[in-house]
């Protein structure tokens, strides 16, 4: 099993240098501690599925940022070794199941919480895709239930005014006669013959668009392109991790790959900026998926589309990849290219990392 | 590609057309990072294909064009040919023309049905050469641009026309219309004579058609007789005439596309005028049926001889 790349500990002397700057409300008391200052109304946020890849850096990154205040940490399990380098008073801690709705009531009711008076919710619980029908259901019950379940809370409660849900581009319906650039109105997958992942994430984007009126609180819909990074658990980080890649003969679309620190900065934004609605987040590297191969270094080789199903569950047996073909089918062949005119112009989000384009192959351009 | 692909490219462009290859060196494209369009267009492959097709365009169609400085050099227009031909090669072959006779050479960016985006190696062929599947939301990106779209505004209906009516177009489609006058994009109407007689259409076997997921499969006299030969075009000659731009925005605001009868009559007078370019080049045509004679199938004889009043004539003819 892999070793995690954990958050850097902060300094010994006296925390974080960000948070010291502008001083650390954890070593205050009462006003500062629940992350009010005067003029200045901090975000104090909860993230569900913080243990994840995505969540963990998410929360060391508001951990240093000056206008965050408390941060709730919620996923299933101990609280991770990692997480002890936080302060307790500014980072705490919640072992729970958003399934269950007594547990999540109860976190609502909890004194961390109403002390902590979170605004902000952060939805990043989802869990990846399984081989295992048993575990399917249970997954799909947390995916799009839990979603559900999340936000009805926090409609409830009156005192979170923004919900934000990572979403994804698998939920568009991918088609060679799209727009090259797929907006945020684009038609979504709803064939009932596309993998169950790919359905709970449809399910669970549009429970949160159907909710998208709902007074006093901003709903945020962040649709991701494919997210690549250091242990990262998208479907492309995994195709790309595999020693042997096949692609469909005959096929080699354009795709874009964001890289998980851009990620984090554009949840960090949409958390900050007063914006609700849909926004489609892309990174800024766009080539060939057999650019990207070469790159990488993998060994790609075409094969006819009727064959990449069956020797994909091959490869999954014989533990060669953690990729599923069958969320990814018509993504090997016709291009997926997000429109971001949106979430440049509301979020003030364009992508920081450049990753790949260091290695740009070919004659200079 | 990768760089070796790449560099093979380049060798064969330059060896296959070395004066083009030259020229062909000052295409731009908007460039992502790693050398391809949003589209997926890359311009070593783009000017590999041209290569070739150039071969095809001098020796198989001696193709000869009149008016090609009617075509603008920069910004956006749309070129609107006739459509014919069971296989688009008419669209090549206005592609290479405008490719190698421009004084600034601009690739075509001709909008190219749905079904090809669906089919294995052509869909890969044609974005790396520039095409794209005719959303129209791809067509507005093209505009914005500043590109040379080639629009055929028949559709594949152009394409999978029976012999005995060539030459008669169907009535356009009216997209391109709406388009040219909200992003201010003149248009040239263009006629292609010679590819209407290249496949003698017979029949559509619909159901081959559906087992390869195409608009039609057709049938000619030459499969019956020569077999997977008769795939192969007959080598008539072609002839490309280019009107004068049609800057019809001047006159018609952009709120002109919430009037349909409007935008029909903009559409007709764009079809007359492709007709009319199209009787001339055939009036003017050589050969009487297939536009060929059998000296022009001589080696040394395959130059084709570009008379300049011709085109004068004709552009005197449409502008009145």
């Amino acid at each position: 099993m892999k070793k995690k790349k954990r958050p850097s500990p902060p300094k010994k002397t006296g925390g974080p240098t960000t948070v010291q700057r502008s001083g650390n409300p954890a070593k205050k008391t009462g006003r500062a501690a629940t992350g009010k200052r005067s003029g200045i109304r901090k975000k104090n946020v909860l993230i569900t599925g913080v243990t994840g890849t995505i969540g963990s850096r998410l929360a060391e990154a508001l951990y240093y940022d000056k206008n965050v205040g408390i941060i709730i940490g919620a996923a299933r399990g101990a609280k991770p070794y990692y997480f002890n380098q936080f302060d307790t008073k500014r980072f705490i801690y919640k072992d729970m199941n958003i399934l269950k709705s007594r547990g999540l009531t109860n976190l609502f009711l909890t004194t961390d919480f109403k002390e902590a008076d979170i605004n902000t919710v952060v939805h990043l619980a989802f869990f990846n895709r399984v081989s295992r029908s048993k575990q399917k259901e249970s997954f799909h019950r947390l995916n799009v239930e839990g979603t559900n379940n999340l936000l009805d809370k926090c409609i409830e409660s009156g005192s979170v005014s923004k919900f934000i849900f990572k979403s994804s581009d698998v939920v568009y319906k991918i088609r060679p006669h799209n727009p090259v650039y797929l907006d945020e109105n684009a038609d979504l997958n709803f064939d009932t013959d596309v993998d169950q992942w790919v359905k709970d994430r449809v399910d669970a984007d549009m429970i949160c668009q159907s909710k998208m009126d709902s007074k006093g609180i901003n709903i945020v819909i962040l649709r991701f392109s494919n997210i690549i990074g250091r242990m990262g658990s998208g479907q492309l980080n995994a195709y790309f991790d595999s020693p042997l890649v096949f692609r469909a003969m005959g096929f080699n679309p354009l795709i874009n790959l964001i890289h998980m620190e851009d990620v984090v900065f554009a949840i960090q934004s949409a958390i900050h900026k007063n914006v609700k609605g849909i926004f489609n987040i892309a990174g800024a590297d766009t080539a060939p998926i057999s650019t990207f191969s070469e790159i990488n270094r993998s060994r790609m080789y075409s094969l006819p589309e009727p064959l990449l199903g069956p020797v994909n569950t091959v490869m999954r047996k014989l533990g060669m990849t953690r990729y599923y073909y069958s969320v990814d089918a018509d993504r090997l062949k016709y291009s997926v290219l997000l429109d971001t005119r949106k979430v440049t112009k509301m979020l003030d989000f364009k992508p920081r990392s450049r990753k790949y384009s260091v290695q740009r192959p070919g004659p200079g351009r | 590609m990768n760089q070796q692909g790449r560099k093979w490219a380049r060798t064969v462009a330059r060896t296959l057309a070395p004066e083009e290859y030259v020229r062909f060196q000052e295409l731009k494209i908007n460039d992502l990072g790693f050398g391809y369009d949003p589209f997926g267009l890359e311009i070593e492959s783009a000017v590999a294909a041209l290569s070739v097709a150039k071969q095809i365009y001098k020796y198989w169609f001696r193709v000869e064009s009149h008016g090609v400085e009617n075509v603008p050099l920069e910004g956006a227009v749309m070129i609107t040919p006739n459509h014919s031909g069971a296989l688009p090669l008419d669209a090549v072959m206005v592609g290479v023309d405008l490719a190698v006779k421009m004084k600034k050479p601009r690739i075509m960016r001709a909008v190219v049905d749905n079904f090809a985006g669906f089919l294995p190696f052509v869909n890969t062929l044609f974005y790396r050469c520039g095409q794209i599947i005719g959303a129209r939301r791809n067509f507005e990106e093209l505009l914005k641009w500043g590109e040379m779209v080639g629009v055929f505004p028949e559709g594949d209906k152009g394409t999978g026309k029976p012999f005995k009516d060539r030459y008669k177009m169907i009535p356009f489609n009216v997209g391109f219309m709406e388009l040219s006058l909200l992003y201010r994009a003149p248009i040239v109407p263009t006629a292609v004579i010679g590819a209407e007689e290249q496949y003698p259409y017979m029949f559509n076997v619909k159901p081959l058609a559906n087992l390869f997921n195409l608009p039609y499969f057709p049938l000619t006299p030459l499969t019956l007789l020569l077999g997977p030969l008769g795939v192969l075009p007959l080598p008539t000659r072609y002839s490309i005439y280019y009107g004068e731009a049609l800057h019809l925005y001047r006159e018609y605001p952009p709120e002109t596309v919430k009037d349909p009868e409007t935008i029909r009559k903009l559409v007709g007078l764009v079809q007359d005028r492709v007709q009319s370019l199209i009787d001339e080049g055939l009036r003017r045509r050589r050969g009487k049926v297939f536009g060929f004679s059998l000296k022009d199938l001589l080696p040394g004889k395959t130059e084709p001889k570009i008379p300049a009043a011709p085109s004068k004539q004709i552009m005197e003819r449409i502008g009145s």
